[in-house]
């Protein structure tokens, strides 16, 4: 009896946290998501006009379907980009010492502020930046490209830098806990290379990848300030939407935002998760 | 069949095993003995291909091998900590090999059934195959990790510490069985581990590694009875060796006896079995070797007493209880330790047995 008291009492401040600052607001941002929202007002009495405004305007829907398509092609790209980038680290890098100097070395663009990393691509991509400018140095070009920048591309261009480190470190973690001895039977029992990584490494690198996107999920969709930076404001995604119509007091409409945005990363999180059992995993 | 030649391995400068040369027949179950860090390990890799040799020739049925990568050695390789796949159930664990072999993989799914079947049959797993490895015993991964190497028809099956992880009881009980499935299969086993019981009671022949080098090998009833050297000896666990001043004093123990003094004289250390010693009250006209009792160990079917000398050192004496009757002896007690002059073997300044 003592111990149960004990145990409730530890988990308290945790439940009390969690309950006042995730649970309750939830609940809030579903149920004003029903409220009835007037030009200048917003009173608690129940309607679905602003679900009705949000599915059936094309603007709202389509931002919806952009930050899906965005969110998804970043994805992609920092798998791609950041596995061979794990693998290398924790698998061919075999000093522990240098293996964590090199994932130091992927985070130090966290030492400067967001901001400041989203802003800094806008002198790399410009029609006068750095990329454009050696670009047409070494005769690749001969005029800037000028697709770089305020563009949707430039948007996940800034993304996948921003977010690429978040897909290295959980994927470099499990694959340099996979142990040696595994890929020695591996080759032992006659697998060539090819086959020890996509039968030993990549399967057991999967709670990696997992975690990975599942960081790179829930960042991504909800952002709004990459978008807004490098794509001039011409590419809103629902996070942009939030923002504006918090801003133009309209409540109800950014909850309706907001419920579908956490909905859609609730669905993805649970996929993801019944695909690999973390608890067992890690 | 399998020829070890001159091989030798350094790791930045390290010499980890140097001019390593034995053989081992068909059918022939060898046993590697060596303290943790001997290189016993390294001279596995070096055969299975996991490690290339610097100097050196590895010959299988008269083959060089050395160029070989490890996959076509036609050499079977058992971890230590098994090895087990986490990810597959120990069906796909052992048809692993059949599976996924660059060589010669078998598509056929009947085939590698009936091949996994058979195999989990040889080492009593039946029932178990569509159990993932975190659900099995520690006894059972390390019958799982052999299966997996021996369904593959290797011609020679290298055991890393194959029992080093499993308690005394199933330890005593593999003993056994990885004979049998030796026997059975009518393949070489080499079996390399840091127990001497071990290494005594499997082998049919039985090196001994030290610093990198194999100090001795022959049939474990010779490597245990005559050490031709002291590291051997020391490996055995079952000598008292004495040097220096202790020496002198186990001489003249010894002269008392009968041993020769023409020996005697060019001998540096000499080694006492632990079980040929005796020990008795220290009284007016008794002679021997004076030591204190400290403590004694009952360890079932024989008794460990520890006696330590006048300069420090500690000497065991092993008693067999069908022997003997265990001793009533007071804890720090002098007593005489006494031995038979046949019980001793003596060994020059270069450390080998002197004939």
């Amino acid at each position: 009896m003592r111990s149960n008291k004990g145990t409730w009492l530890l988990l308290a401040p945790g439940m009390l946290w969690i309950l006042l600052f995730l649970i309750a607001p939830l609940l809030m941002m579903v149920y004003v998501s029903f409220w009835t929202q007037t030009t200048f007002a917003i009173k608690p009495d129940l309607t679905v006009q602003s679900w009705v405004n949000f599915l059936g305007s094309e603007i709202y829907f389509g931002a919806l379907l952009r930050t899906i398509r965005i969110w998804f092609t970043v994805l992609v790209i920092t798998l791609l980009v950041g596995y061979p980038v794990a693998l290398f680290i924790g698998q061919f890098i075999k000093n522990k010492t240098l293996q964590t100097a090199l994932l130091v070395t992927c985070v130090i663009p966290f030492w400067t502020s967001f901001l400041i990393r989203v802003l800094a691509w806008r002198p790399m991509l410009g029609k006068e930046g750095a990329i454009n400018i050696l670009l047409q140095k070494f005769g690749f070009i001969d005029a800037p490209i000028e697709v770089l920048l305020f563009t949707e591309l430039s948007v996940i261009i800034g993304m996948v830098q921003i977010y690429v480190v978040f897909m290295v470190g959980p994927i470099a973690f499990m694959i340099g806990r996979i142990d040696e001895s595994l890929i020695e039977s591996a080759r032992d029992l006659g697998a060539s290379a090819r086959t020890i990584f996509t039968r030993i490494i990549l399967p057991l690198s999967m709670p990696g990848v997992i975690v990975g996107a599942i960081f790179v999920t829930v960042m991504v969709l909800g952002e709004f300030a990459t978008a807004s930076a490098l794509s001039g404001r011409k590419v809103n995604l629902l996070g942009n939407i939030i923002i504006t119509q918090v801003g133009s007091l309209k409540w109800a409409f950014a909850a309706v935002a907001g419920v579908v945005l956490t909905f859609v990363m609730a669905v993805f999180v649970a996929i993801m998760l019944r695909i690999v059992n973390l608890r067992n995993q890690i | 069949m399998l020829e070890v030649r001159s091989v030798s391995k350094s790791f930045a400068g390290a010499l980890a095993m140097r001019d390593i040369s034995f053989e081992v027949q068909e059918n022939e179950y060898v046993t590697l003995l060596g303290s943790s860090g001997s290189g016993k390990s390294v001279l596995l890799r070096v055969i299975a291909g996991l490690l290339q040799p610097d100097d050196g020739e590895v010959i299988l049925h008269g083959e060089r091998i050395n160029e070989l990568p490890c996959h076509e050695r036609e050499i079977g390789f058992v971890q230590q900590k098994y090895a087990l796949f986490p990810h597959l159930n120990v069906f796909d664990n052992i048809a692993f090999g059949l599976r996924h072999s660059a060589a010669n993989a078998i598509s056929d799914e009947t085939v590698i059934r009936k091949k996994v079947m058979e195999i989990l049959e040889l080492v009593g797993l039946v029932g178990q195959e569509n159990k993932m490895t975190g659900q099995i015993s520690g006894g059972q991964k390390q019958r799982v990790s052999l299966a997996r190497t021996l369904v593959t028809g290797p011609k020679i099956c290298l055991l890393d510490e194959p029992l080093g992880a499993l308690d005394a009881n199933l330890r005593e009980r593999m003993t056994i069985e990885l004979q049998n499935i030796r026997k059975e299969l009518g393949i070489s086993f080499m079996h390399v581990t840091g127990n001497e019981f071990e290494a005594l009671a499997m082998g049919q022949k039985m090196l001994v590694m030290s610093d990198g080098k194999i100090v001795q090998q022959g049939d474990p009833q010779s490597l245990y009875s005559s050490p031709r050297d002291l590291t051997t000896a020391k490996s055995m666990h079952s000598f008292n060796i004495f040097s220096g001043d202790r020496m002198a004093d186990c001489l003249e123990a010894a002269i008392s006896k009968g041993a020769p003094k023409a020996k005697i004289a060019k001998a540096s250390h000499c080694a006492v079995r632990m079980d040929g010693i005796d020990i008795v009250a220290k009284t007016g006209r008794a002679t021997g070797l004076a030591a204190t009792f400290i403590t004694s160990e009952f360890l079932g079917n024989k008794i460990i007493y520890f006696l330590q000398l006048e300069d420090g050192q500690i000497c065991e004496v092993e008693d067999h209880m069908s022997l003997k009757e265990p001793k009533n002896l007071t804890a720090n007690s002098m007593y005489l330790l006494n031995w038979d002059a046949a019980n001793i073997l003596f060994y020059d300044n270069n450390e080998q047995l002197m004939s």
